[in-house]
């Protein structure tokens, strides 16, 4: 089976599953580092185990213009007509938390799928893949850090 | 709405903001010069993969490198945990220092983007830019309307200070300002949404992991063709992912390659809306070449000087509006008064005819020339008309001319007084055509068409007592023009003469009350003055101003005229009788058109009698030794040989190169200034050649003489007075 097909038939069971099975809100919570500069560009998204893109949790910055800056997101998202769909927001200051719930499917969590964050800030370098948690129970609640912009990324499951 | 309504209340409105853009913009122009000093540019023949070699050996863990539009290179890393920016040198790969962005605060990047109000304030700044470009356009249109064309935008600009701080560093940066506006609304369309600059996805490409070491950057085919002045930007393939790619960015496009074969694996073409962009971007900010940012920081604080300049022209007019009291409403008014007014001192004289006509029991309407149209009622119709620039009409009065064309005559006489200057060579032109078309159209007159000269009140006055008699009424014009603050001055010393036919003559010194910067900010007391400029005396026991023409500049510490006897003259007679320590109310009105520009061009000198103080002004504040010739006309060297010896000082100083005097009263005198110089014509046609400026200061007469015979003496040149008037070479001061 070709990748996209693949990557429509995981979004379809991902969007689809909530519906029929189990599902629980997780909130991801991202606290900024002060790293001198405009408010960052963030976008939260969920990949499998073999890397492919599933969903977009949230993307943090308005402007179109600037979403190639977050190039992981942008390029793996791009089939996704919908990506921008209800999940977006205004860029996160420096030294700010970004705090958002998504539904997930129980199905995704310990199952090898990633949640993952690109960020980019005006005047400064892209960061794609700024931070990746492995979905997993044991993983929750704890906070993991980021490479350039990002403090600490924490998501706890309810 | 015309021009320059467009002009002026986007100008007062917007321009409010305009000037927080052009003030944050001149300081955000700090940021590439700065950073031009910080860090060399990358040679011109250096190609990229040396580049890389070098970093990769001096920067370990280095992840990107970008080539600033500034020519530098920096190195983006990570040392452990710590992300770092580091300027390199691309000779030899060795690191020079941190690298910032920018050295300002955030915030006046963000004032002068979005105001500090986000999204709106982006539209806010959006609209602002668009206003300026309108300004700009408005301007234009005014400046070429003004100055009298393209071939004339260089001439000299006349007016007041104000006028001539807005319209001289117009010209300059219009151009400049123009530009900015258009890139930032360029960088607004696509920041805004309302342009994507690419809507394509990256392709996903990977390289293609075949078990032979990936090749170090320095061996990549691409990136050894590759000059680093091409390049934009360059990604170093991740260390932990194998199937990652390099990805080159260049301004025509950008290119991944795999990091194992080196192939290109897949290129997409800037797009034209990307490139434009980047155009703009360079354009807008200077990033590229800091002399161009100097150039775009200076033009911003451009923008703080025209909208100051503006208020106060703003203001000026705003005064001088007219607010004509007592106005019958048109059907009932047997006469109807016509106004063309640039400056808004017309209305003034308007106002002054209309209470005379009224005294006479007159019901008078005055309008603008605009509304030009009689009634049943309309007995008589003036039209008061001022001329504006090369003869044009008033802005408001624009489309009179055409309007009046139009219009069938009826048998109510129209009479049209001009205003204007003669320093202009279209001196009263718009009211002359106005006559022409009324004449033409088979409207009758109660006088031929007048020019009053510099709102003379004195000439005006000479009008109204020809309009009392062609009226038979006893009408007095006595107009009272609004006198500017005045300051006071003291007699330091006077020289006095018999004057040449018994009428008394004094050269009078008064001393020059040096000002504060505060005071003549403020525009209080004396302004500063040159020789040539008029010097507006207010006699006790009258509200009119006579002016006189000085012979010092504020620089020589004392205000210098002379004074000349006038039978039954209120204010020569006042000044005559002074003694040395009494004062006089003064102010200075600037005469630029007469003033002596800074030349190294011959000066030709041409004054009779008291006409030789501005002359005499000229030559003592010679202190480059321009070559000055003065053709000096009296009666008798015994009588009226004003300045006479100093002027014998200043040929022995160099200061004046040559000297021609004639007398018309002595046996052998030479006869008239106009004689000395038909028999000096070759001589004249010489300095002429040379590209002489000529300035005539003298009484009307003599004035008209000189012109005449100069037309003679410069035929041979294909010139005469008129052309030379044209190119600002020659200008007369005339009493």
């Amino acid at each position: 089976m070709s990748k996209p097909l693949l990557t429509i038939l995981a979004t379809a069971c991902a969007l689809a599953l909530p519906a029929l099975a189990h599902s629980r809100p997780v909130t991801l919570t991202a606290q900024l580092k002060n790293y001198g500069g405009d408010g960052a560009y963030l976008a939260a998204y969920l990949t499998d185990a073999k890397g492919a893109y599933v969903r977009t949790l949230w993307v943090a910055g308005g402007k179109a213009k600037y979403h190639k800056h977050l190039s992981d997101w942008s390029r793996l998202s791009a089939g996704d007509a919908k990506r921008l769909d209800g999940v977006t927001g205004a860029s996160v200051g420096a030294g700010r938390t970004l705090k958002v719930t998504a539904d997930l499917a129980d199905a995704l969590i310990d199952a090898g799928y990633e949640i993952r964050i690109d960020a980019a800030a005006e005047d400064m370098r892209d960061s794609p893949s700024e931070v990746r948690v492995p979905l997993s129970k044991a993983n929750a609640g704890k906070p993991q850090a980021g490479k350039q912009y990002i403090q600490s990324v924490t998501f706890q499951l309810q | 709405m015309s021009w320059k309504a467009i002009h002026r209340w986007l100008g007062l409105t917007i321009g409010t903001l305009a000037v927080v853009l052009g003030v944050t913009g001149a300081i955000l122009a700090i940021d590439p010069v700065q950073q031009a000093w910080q860090a060399p540019a990358a040679p011109g023949d250096l190609a990229v993969a040396p580049l890389v070699e070098r970093v990769t050996r001096t920067v370990p863990g280095a992840e990107e490198i970008r080539h600033l539009p500034s020519g530098a290179i920096v190195v983006f890393s990570f040392a452990g945990d710590q992300p770092q920016a580091s300027y390199v040198d691309p000779v030899d790969g060795r690191v020079l220092g941190a690298w910032q962005a920018s050295a300002l605060p955030r915030w006046v990047k963000n004032l002068h983007r979005s105001l500090l109000l986000g999204d709106a304030g982006r539209w806010g700044a959006a609209g602002i830019a668009l206003a300026m470009g309108l300004v700009c356009v408005s301007a234009l249109v005014l400046l070429l309307r003004r100055m009298g064309g393209w071939q004339r935008l260089a001439a000299r600009v006349r007016g007041s200070l104000a006028q001539r701080i807005h319209v001289v560093a117009g010209r300059v940066v219009l151009a400049v300002l123009f530009l900015t506006s258009l890139t930032a609304l360029t960088m607004s369309a696509s920041t805004l949404g309302l342009v994507a600059l690419d809507t394509r996805t990256e392709p996903e490409v990977l390289s293609v992991v075949t078990g032979k070491p990936a090749l170090p950057g320095a061996q990549l085919a691409t990136l050894q063709s590759l000059a680093v002045q091409d390049l934009r930007k360059l990604n170093f393939p991740g260390a932990t992912d194998p199937e990652d790619t390099w990805k080159v960015a260049t301004a025509q496009g950008q290119g991944w390659i795999d990091r194992y074969s080196g192939q290109m694996l897949a290129w997409q073409d800037a797009t034209f809306a990307q490139r434009a962009y980047d155009l703009a971007v360079v354009l807008h900010t200077g990033e590229a070449a800091w002399p161009w940012a100097v150039v775009l920081g200076l033009v911003g604080a451009s923008v703080l000087l025209f909208w100051l300049s503006g208020v106060v022209i703003w203001w000026q007019a705003r005064r001088q509006a007219p607010h004509i009291t007592g106005n019958t409403p048109l059907a009932q008014a047997d006469v109807l008064i016509f106004v063309a007014s640039e400056g808004g001192s017309t209305w003034g004289f308007a106002q002054t005819l209309q209470d005379a006509l009224s005294q006479c029991g007159h019901r008078v309407h005055t309008s603008a020339l605009e509304n030009f149209r009689t009634t049943a009622a309309t007995r008589q119709v003036f039209v008061l008309a001022a001329t504006y620039g090369e003869g044009q009409a008033p802005a408001h009065a624009s489309h009179a001319l055409e309007h009046i064309a139009r219009l069938n005559a009826s048998a109510v006489p129209v009479t049209v007084l001009g205003f204007g200057d003669r320093q202009f060579p279209a001196f009263c032109a718009f009211a002359e055509a106005l006559d022409q078309t009324l004449r033409a159209q088979g409207w009758p007159t109660l006088l031929p068409v007048e020019c009053i000269h510099q709102q003379s009140g004195q000439q005006f006055a000479q009008w109204g007592v020809a309009l009392a008699q062609a009226l038979g009424e006893p009408l007095v014009l006595a107009h009272v023009p609004r006198v500017p603050p005045t300051a006071k001055l003291t007699l330091m010393a006077r020289q006095d003469y018999p004057g040449a036919t018994g009428q008394a003559t004094a050269i009078l010194r008064f001393a020059w009350p040096a000002q504060g910067l505060g005071a003549r900010l403020r525009g209080h007391g004396l302004a500063r003055f040159a020789a040539g400029d008029l010097v507006g005396i207010v006699p006790p026991g009258s509200a009119v101003p006579r002016y006189y023409s000085l012979a010092s500049g504020w620089e020589d510490g004392f205000l210098e005229i002379c004074v000349r006897q006038m039978p039954g003259g209120l204010c020569s007679t006042h000044l005559l009788g002074l003694q040395t320590g009494d004062s006089i109310t003064a102010f200075i009105r600037s005469n630029p058109g007469f003033a002596l520009p800074r030349t190294r061009r011959p000066v030709l000198l041409i004054g009779a009698g008291t006409g030789v103080a501005p002359l005499a002004g000229f030559i003592r504040r010679n202190d480059r030794r321009t070559p000055m010739h003065l053709y000096f006309g009296g009666r008798d060297p015994a009588r009226d040989f004003y300045f006479g010896p100093e002027i014998q000082r200043w040929l022995g100083e160099g200061r004046l190169a040559t000297l021609q005097t004639v007398f018309s009263r002595v046996p052998d005198g030479g006869g008239y200034v106009q004689d000395a110089l038909r028999r000096d014509a070759e001589r004249v046609r010489s300095l002429v050649a040379q590209g002489a400026i000529v300035r005539v200061c003298g009484g009307r007469a003599m004035a008209q003489g000189v012109a005449e015979t100069l037309d003679v003496v410069l035929a041979p040149l294909q010139l005469n007075v008129a052309k030379l008037k044209a190119k600002e070479r020659y200008a007369e001061d005339v009493f």
